[in-house]
């Protein structure tokens, strides 16, 4: 969507005064940003001591290993929900009455809950429950709770999407209908779905930060914080660094993502699953 | 249960607080996620960068993240909120640009040819975008945006990391003073799942409501 898709073609003066525009905010951002760094430099943001501890080769190792953790726990925490996942979505798609139902609660009741809450579930119940983990499967467990189901509702989706010949194939064929979706329809299914899977792996991402709450697991945010109260006037610094190495992940999962979308496009000349649980967690 | 009793105040604070941060967070983040969408369809190159440098920068930082730079950096350089107000602060911040995206989506949905018919048959700019183009993007963003709008009620339990004291801080808070995990837990989830459900039932019924016959 851009402008001249809702509006005429700007003709020669509107062109002009759009010209006039550009360069009138270019010259307002600049000024701005000037306020903005003079303003920062004035607290010693940019000052040689506050930036000393950054020097050190080990800073960034901790703050490596931190961002390594982080990944450590999204990618299990996404191995996990796709398992999960895929047991919902054979639920989901069962002829059963009350395993379906069961499914769908499932969904509708883990998509509303907050993850945070689930990890303070985990991290409080289980080892009341006699269950004692490190704080890391905490976090594990509260991602997969949230994420599996919505795995399933995308596979479920992914699957449905599929031509209804493929499954009368199979049962043509002779397989039963559990081989039919773990042999036919799965495949297929998590082939078209793989920009969405990316999606939910920034996600699932984003939310390991939150383990910093548990404090038990030094994951970058938590790192960073620790790295903050130690080199106390490097607090804000240790911060923005962490949170800098986030976005460029973050970025380049999303660029991955868009590039497989492209790719599924190019081989098979459709837009990846257009259901709407797929939009949905493209969009979060 | 009547350890919960003398809690019953405090418990019911923290779902006021929380429904204060949907409705403020929300509100926010509608006018800033419109601002954006507008500026990144502008004729003007300066502030169409602006808007997705915006995009990319807050859409990738966790919301985590940004809320303990808010509430626990900013303060270092002299630049200080209340706890509640930097936390609806930094969710219109991290929820904007999700609304800008379904926004820009949602006016994609409409095909560039209806846009020309009606120019052909005469209707101004500005009319053919009230009468042709918003009806049927609306319709078609209410989905996507009711999904934005959950999401951003489970993100508010994010502000219970930095210590503001909605429904998750009070449940947690509760439940460790009573050693009563599971039902001081299980209580605030089905809070939250109550105002999911209805959220979500709201949203079917709207987007019933509006649909176009296509």
């Amino acid at each position: 969507m851009s402008f001249t898709t809702f509006f005429d073609e700007p003709g020669p003066r509107a062109r002009r005064r759009h010209r006039l525009l550009e360069i009138a905010t270019c010259v307002a951002v600049l000024v701005i940003g000037l306020w903005v760094i003079v303003e920062l430099s004035a607290h010693d943001v940019f000052s040689a001591s506050a930036w000393a501890p950054f020097s050190q080769w080990g800073m960034w190792r901790l703050l490596g290993a931190g961002l390594l953790n982080n990944l450590t726990a999204a990618v299990t925490a996404m191995i996990l929900s796709m398992v999960v996942g895929c047991l919902l979505a054979f639920g989901l798609l069962s002829p059963s009455w009350v395993l379906r139902r069961f499914c769908m609660g499932y969904t509708a009741i883990f998509n509303c809950i907050p993850v945070l809450l689930l990890l303070f579930f985990t991290s409080l119940m289980l080892p009341t429950w006699g269950v004692q983990l490190p704080d890391f499967w905490f976090l594990v467990i509260a991602l997969t709770l949230y994420s599996g189901a919505v795995i399933g509702d995308l596979i479920r989706a992914g699957v449905q999407a599929l031509p209804h010949g493929q499954s009368e194939a199979a049962t043509a064929l002779g397989f039963s209908p559990i081989r039919t979706i773990w042999l036919v329809l799965l495949p297929q299914a998590l082939r078209s779905m793989s920009p969405a899977m990316v999606s939910q792996m920034v996600i699932i991402f984003k939310g390991t930060a939150l383990a910093y709450v548990l404090g038990g697991y030094l994951e970058l945010l938590h790192t960073a914080t620790l790295i903050g109260s130690y080199y106390s006037q490097s607090a804000l610094q240790a911060l923005s660094v962490a949170a800098i190495l986030f976005m460029l992940v973050n970025i380049g999962l999303s660029l991955l993502a868009g590039a497989i979308e492209r790719r599924e496009q190019r081989r098979f000349g459709t837009a990846a699953t257009s259901d709407e649980a797929a939009q949905q967690a493209a969009m979060a | 249960m009547s350890f919960l009793l003398p809690h019953l105040p405090e418990f019911g604070l923290g779902i006021l607080l929380t429904l204060a941060l949907i409705a403020l967070g929300w509100a926010g983040a509608m006018v800033l996620g419109i601002v954006l969408a507008a500026l990144r369809a502008s004729p003007i190159r300066t502030l169409r960068t602006i808007a997705s440098i915006y995009v990319l920068v807050f859409r990738n930082i966790p919301l985590p993240v940004q809320m303990v730079l808010f509430v626990f950096g900013l303060p270092l350089l002299g630049i200080q909120y209340s706890l509640f107000t930097s936390a609806a602060i930094v969710l219109i911040i991290y929820t904007a640009p999700f609304i800008s995206e379904t926004l820009r989506s949602g006016l994609n949905t409409v095909s560039r040819g209806e846009l020309e018919a009606s120019r052909a048959l005469g209707f101004s700019p500005i009319g053919s975008m009230q009468r042709l183009i918003l009806p049927q993007a609306f319709a078609s963003m209410i989905q996507p945006m009711g999904n934005v709008l959950i999401m951003m009620v489970k993100n508010t339990s994010v502000a219970a990391v930095v210590g503001v004291a909605e429904l998750t801080f009070t449940a947690d808070k509760i439940a460790i003073d009573e050693v009563q995990p599971f039902i001081m837990l299980g209580g605030a989830a089905v809070a939250y799942i109550v105002i999911g459900l209805l959220l979500t039932r709201l949203v079917t019924a709207l987007d019933r409501k509006v649909a176009f016959s296509r």
